[in-house]
């Protein structure tokens, strides 16, 4: 018993020596994504994005001469579960970078440990605006649109197709509010012939939107702004064709191929528009290029959330090799101001609240295109960063200390 | 005018599609007096083995025959082997073990087929339109109608006027008499459950080309089927056929007049009724 008692203390010795030595020689990204679950899907093409990002960097030889680490962590879409994790990942394994794209809630969490244990989070999915307005902070960072952004970069199209008649419909929480009332708030301002012949907020979770189809047409709308995402968005573009519905949808979340797919009806989503920091089809050399090499590694196409983690990780790559150091005060201060021209255009790290100012691109869903047999999206068009953000005074941010 | 009749009838399609769902709900509680958790995992098991033979098969009536038939065996393993063996040891036992049984199968569901969600895609004349008083409508919202318009009648006919009927129903009333006459009580209330479980398969399969076919389709369900037998009635088939009429209409009607709080109507419905009748608008007291 005595002996066995030894050796296993022995064993365990050796392993925490061996654990401790590569602490020492790699960099770790904590990646904080539902990985069980309902949303399971989400995290995992998030996680393949943040894996790519890794992988690429390690083939160059790594980030300051160190492999980098990804630590997948399954967030399971609560903030408090995500909090427990983290913290420890902090204090036992020495991690000081974390990322996500799910879910605002664990974002604001992960936001508040982050600055209380010094470490930084980063995040290219999280869509609050308050992440990067009023509940800013130092350790906060985000390489993503804020509903704000994207709710403006759809009013522009809207009112440079000078529609008249515009309906907007979303889920009734706040997500939905804030959207529709950026949406409605830029179209204003930017065409005050567009008239808003109806807003309707719907239940997340609404099986038949029939009704809410019925007094969209009654309404003559010509076009329909709608921030849904899952189940309210592919029922509602699902069931309003059949029904007769003409006008186009705006949307935020099209981009995505399993969208698509279940609305199974390329007649409901063809003519439509959608609005993203990334999309597989955008026309610059560096996404043509990074898209053919994921294609080659991966097997598949680095659609809409593999190609948003790929590029946010990349950038937080840039500004720990700019900061020459993995200290996360070195870090943040070379972050702030740092731009990164990658595949999506020109982005840039804004000091006064940590919000990437960065251009959004639109892109109607065509039929034909080279990568998948249902519709999608057809090459975009730029909105620049200049017309979507939202000036440092308006933000809600009072500046970190 | 022709505005109310698009609403009146988006309010039968729904309506049609909460009777469905409901139907084997209620008719398992009201022949057993066993409240299955488990109906709407059956449901959602009724959509993906529909969205699996549809794959297999490339047909839709071949996938609406077959799924529910699947449900049946399902329901009557479940019945046999499971539910018989708490059976004695009361109510709470039973609706623990289908508690867990609706766990278990959501589980299942997201290992088998992922958490990605899939379509069940219809083709031929059930994917076309027709001009209703010059507003275009799907024929598959008027087809969910037809279906639980059939089935209601169907389910009626058999429980109210063949033997069969009667033996189920005094098997409920007094199963050691119905015992004694030389019923196999046992086998009586495995086809009752089974018969149950067939029907939310068939649910399962009408709903899937109306919505998506995920691992989150069961519990958005599961409220919608309480609702409709509470409101309607703990067992009754009348009920509930009445309850999803209303709740149907009001859920269009509610968007149409009311939209702000148009899911609020049907809750504040079902607490009205359990102020003025709480065994339900058709049930009987306890």
């Amino acid at each position: 018993m005595k002996k066995l008692l030894t050796i296993c203390i022995a064993v365990m010795t050796v392993l925490m020596m061996t654990t401790g030595v590569m602490a020492e020689s790699t960099i770790k990204i904590a990646v904080v994504e539902p990985l069980s679950g309902n949303f399971k899907d989400i995290g995992d093409r998030y996680l393949e994005g943040v894996h790519y990002a890794a992988k690429v960097a390690n083939e160059n030889g790594g980030l300051l001469g160190k492999k980098v680490e990804i630590i997948p962590m399954d967030s399971e879409l609560k903030p408090a579960v995500a909090v427990r994790k983290a913290t420890k990942l902090i204090m036992k394994d020495g991690v000081n970078f974390f990322v996500g794209g799910t879910g605002s809630s664990v974002g604001g969490a992960m936001s508040v440990l982050a600055n209380k244990k010094n470490a930084i989070m980063l995040s290219y999915g999280m869509a609050a605006t308050s992440l990067t307005g009023e509940k800013c902070s130092r350790n906060f960072f985000r390489a993503c649109a804020t509903t704000d952004n994207q709710s403006y970069a759809l009013a522009h199209w809207v009112a440079d197709q000078k529609f008249k008649k515009v309906f907007c419909i979303a889920q009734d929480y706040s997500f939905g509010k804030q959207a529709v009332d950026a949406f409605v708030t830029k179209l204003k301002e930017l065409n005050p012939a567009a008239e808003i012949v109806g807003t309707v907020m719907h239940p997340v979770g609404t099986k038949d939107f029939a009704p809410y189809v019925s007094q969209i047409i009654a309404s003559g709308a010509e076009v329909v702004f709608t921030s849904n995402w899952g189940n309210d968005l592919t029922l509602l573009l699902k069931q309003a064709k059949p029904l007769g519905l003409k006008a186009q949808f705006a949307c935020y979340y099209l981009n995505d191929e399993n969208a698509i797919r279940v609305v199974a009806n390329d007649e409901a989503v063809i003519g439509s528009v959608t609005a993203e920091i990334y999309m597989v089809t955008i026309p610059t050399e560096a996404n043509k290029k990074f898209v053919e090499q994921f294609k080659k590694s991966e097997g598949r196409y680095p659609t809409w959330l593999r190609g948003k983690a790929y590029l946010a990780t990349t950038f937080l790559f840039k500004a720990i090799e700019k900061a020459g150091s993995t200290d996360v005060d070195k870090v943040i201060t070379a972050w702030e101001g740092l731009v990164y021209e990658g595949p999506a255009g020109k982005w840039t790290m804004r000091a006064c609240d940590h919000q990437t100012q960065m251009p959004i691109w639109i892109a109607e869903i065509i039929k034909n295109n080279p990568y998948f047999e249902h519709a999608y999206v057809a090459t975009p068009e730029e909105v620049a960063s200049e017309k979507v953000s939202v000036p440092c005074d308006k933000t809600g941010c009072p500046g970190f200390q | 005018m022709s505005d109310i009749a698009i609403f009146f009838l988006h309010g039968l399609a729904y309506a049609g599609l909460l009777f469905l769902v409901s139907s084997g709900l209620t008719l398992v509680f009201g022949m057993m007096s066993v409240l299955n958790f488990a109906h709407a995992s059956f449901y959602m098991l009724g959509a993906y083995f529909a969205y699996w033979l549809l794959q297999i098969t490339g047909n839709f009536w071949l996938a609406l025959l077959i799924s529910p038939l699947m449900l049946l065996v399902i329901g009557a393993l479940v019945e046999r082997f499971l539910l018989r063996k708490v059976h004695v040891l009361g109510h709470v036992h039973e609706l623990l073990l289908t508690f867990g049984l609706a766990y278990i199968i959501d589980e299942a569901v997201k290992l088998i087929w992922g958490t990605n969600p899939h379509a069940i895609i219809i083709s031929g004349f059930l994917a076309h339109t027709v001009n209703i008083m010059g507003v275009t409508y799907p024929v598959y919202r008027l087809f969910v109608f037809g279906v639980s318009m059939a089935l209601g009648l169907f389910m009626w006919l058999i429980l109210f006027k063949t033997r069969i009927g009667i033996i189920v129903r005094a098997a409920v009333e007094d199963s050691p008499m119905v015992g004694s006459l030389g019923i196999n009580v046992p086998l009586v209330f495995m086809g009752v459950f089974s018969v149950g479980a067939a029907l939310s398969g068939l649910a399962g399969v009408t709903a899937g080309p109306l919505l998506s076919v995920d691992p989150g389709m069961a519990g958005a369900i599961l409220v919608d089927a309480f609702v409709v037998i509470v409101v309607g009635g703990m067992g009754s088939l009348g009920g509930a056929v009445l309850a999803s009429f209303i709740i149907g209409e009001l859920q269009s009607f509610g968007v149409l007049l009311f939209p702000d709080f148009s899911l609020a109507l049907i809750y504040m419905l079902m607490a009205v009724v359990l102020v003025i009748r709480p065994e339900g608008l058709f049930g009987e007291k306890q």
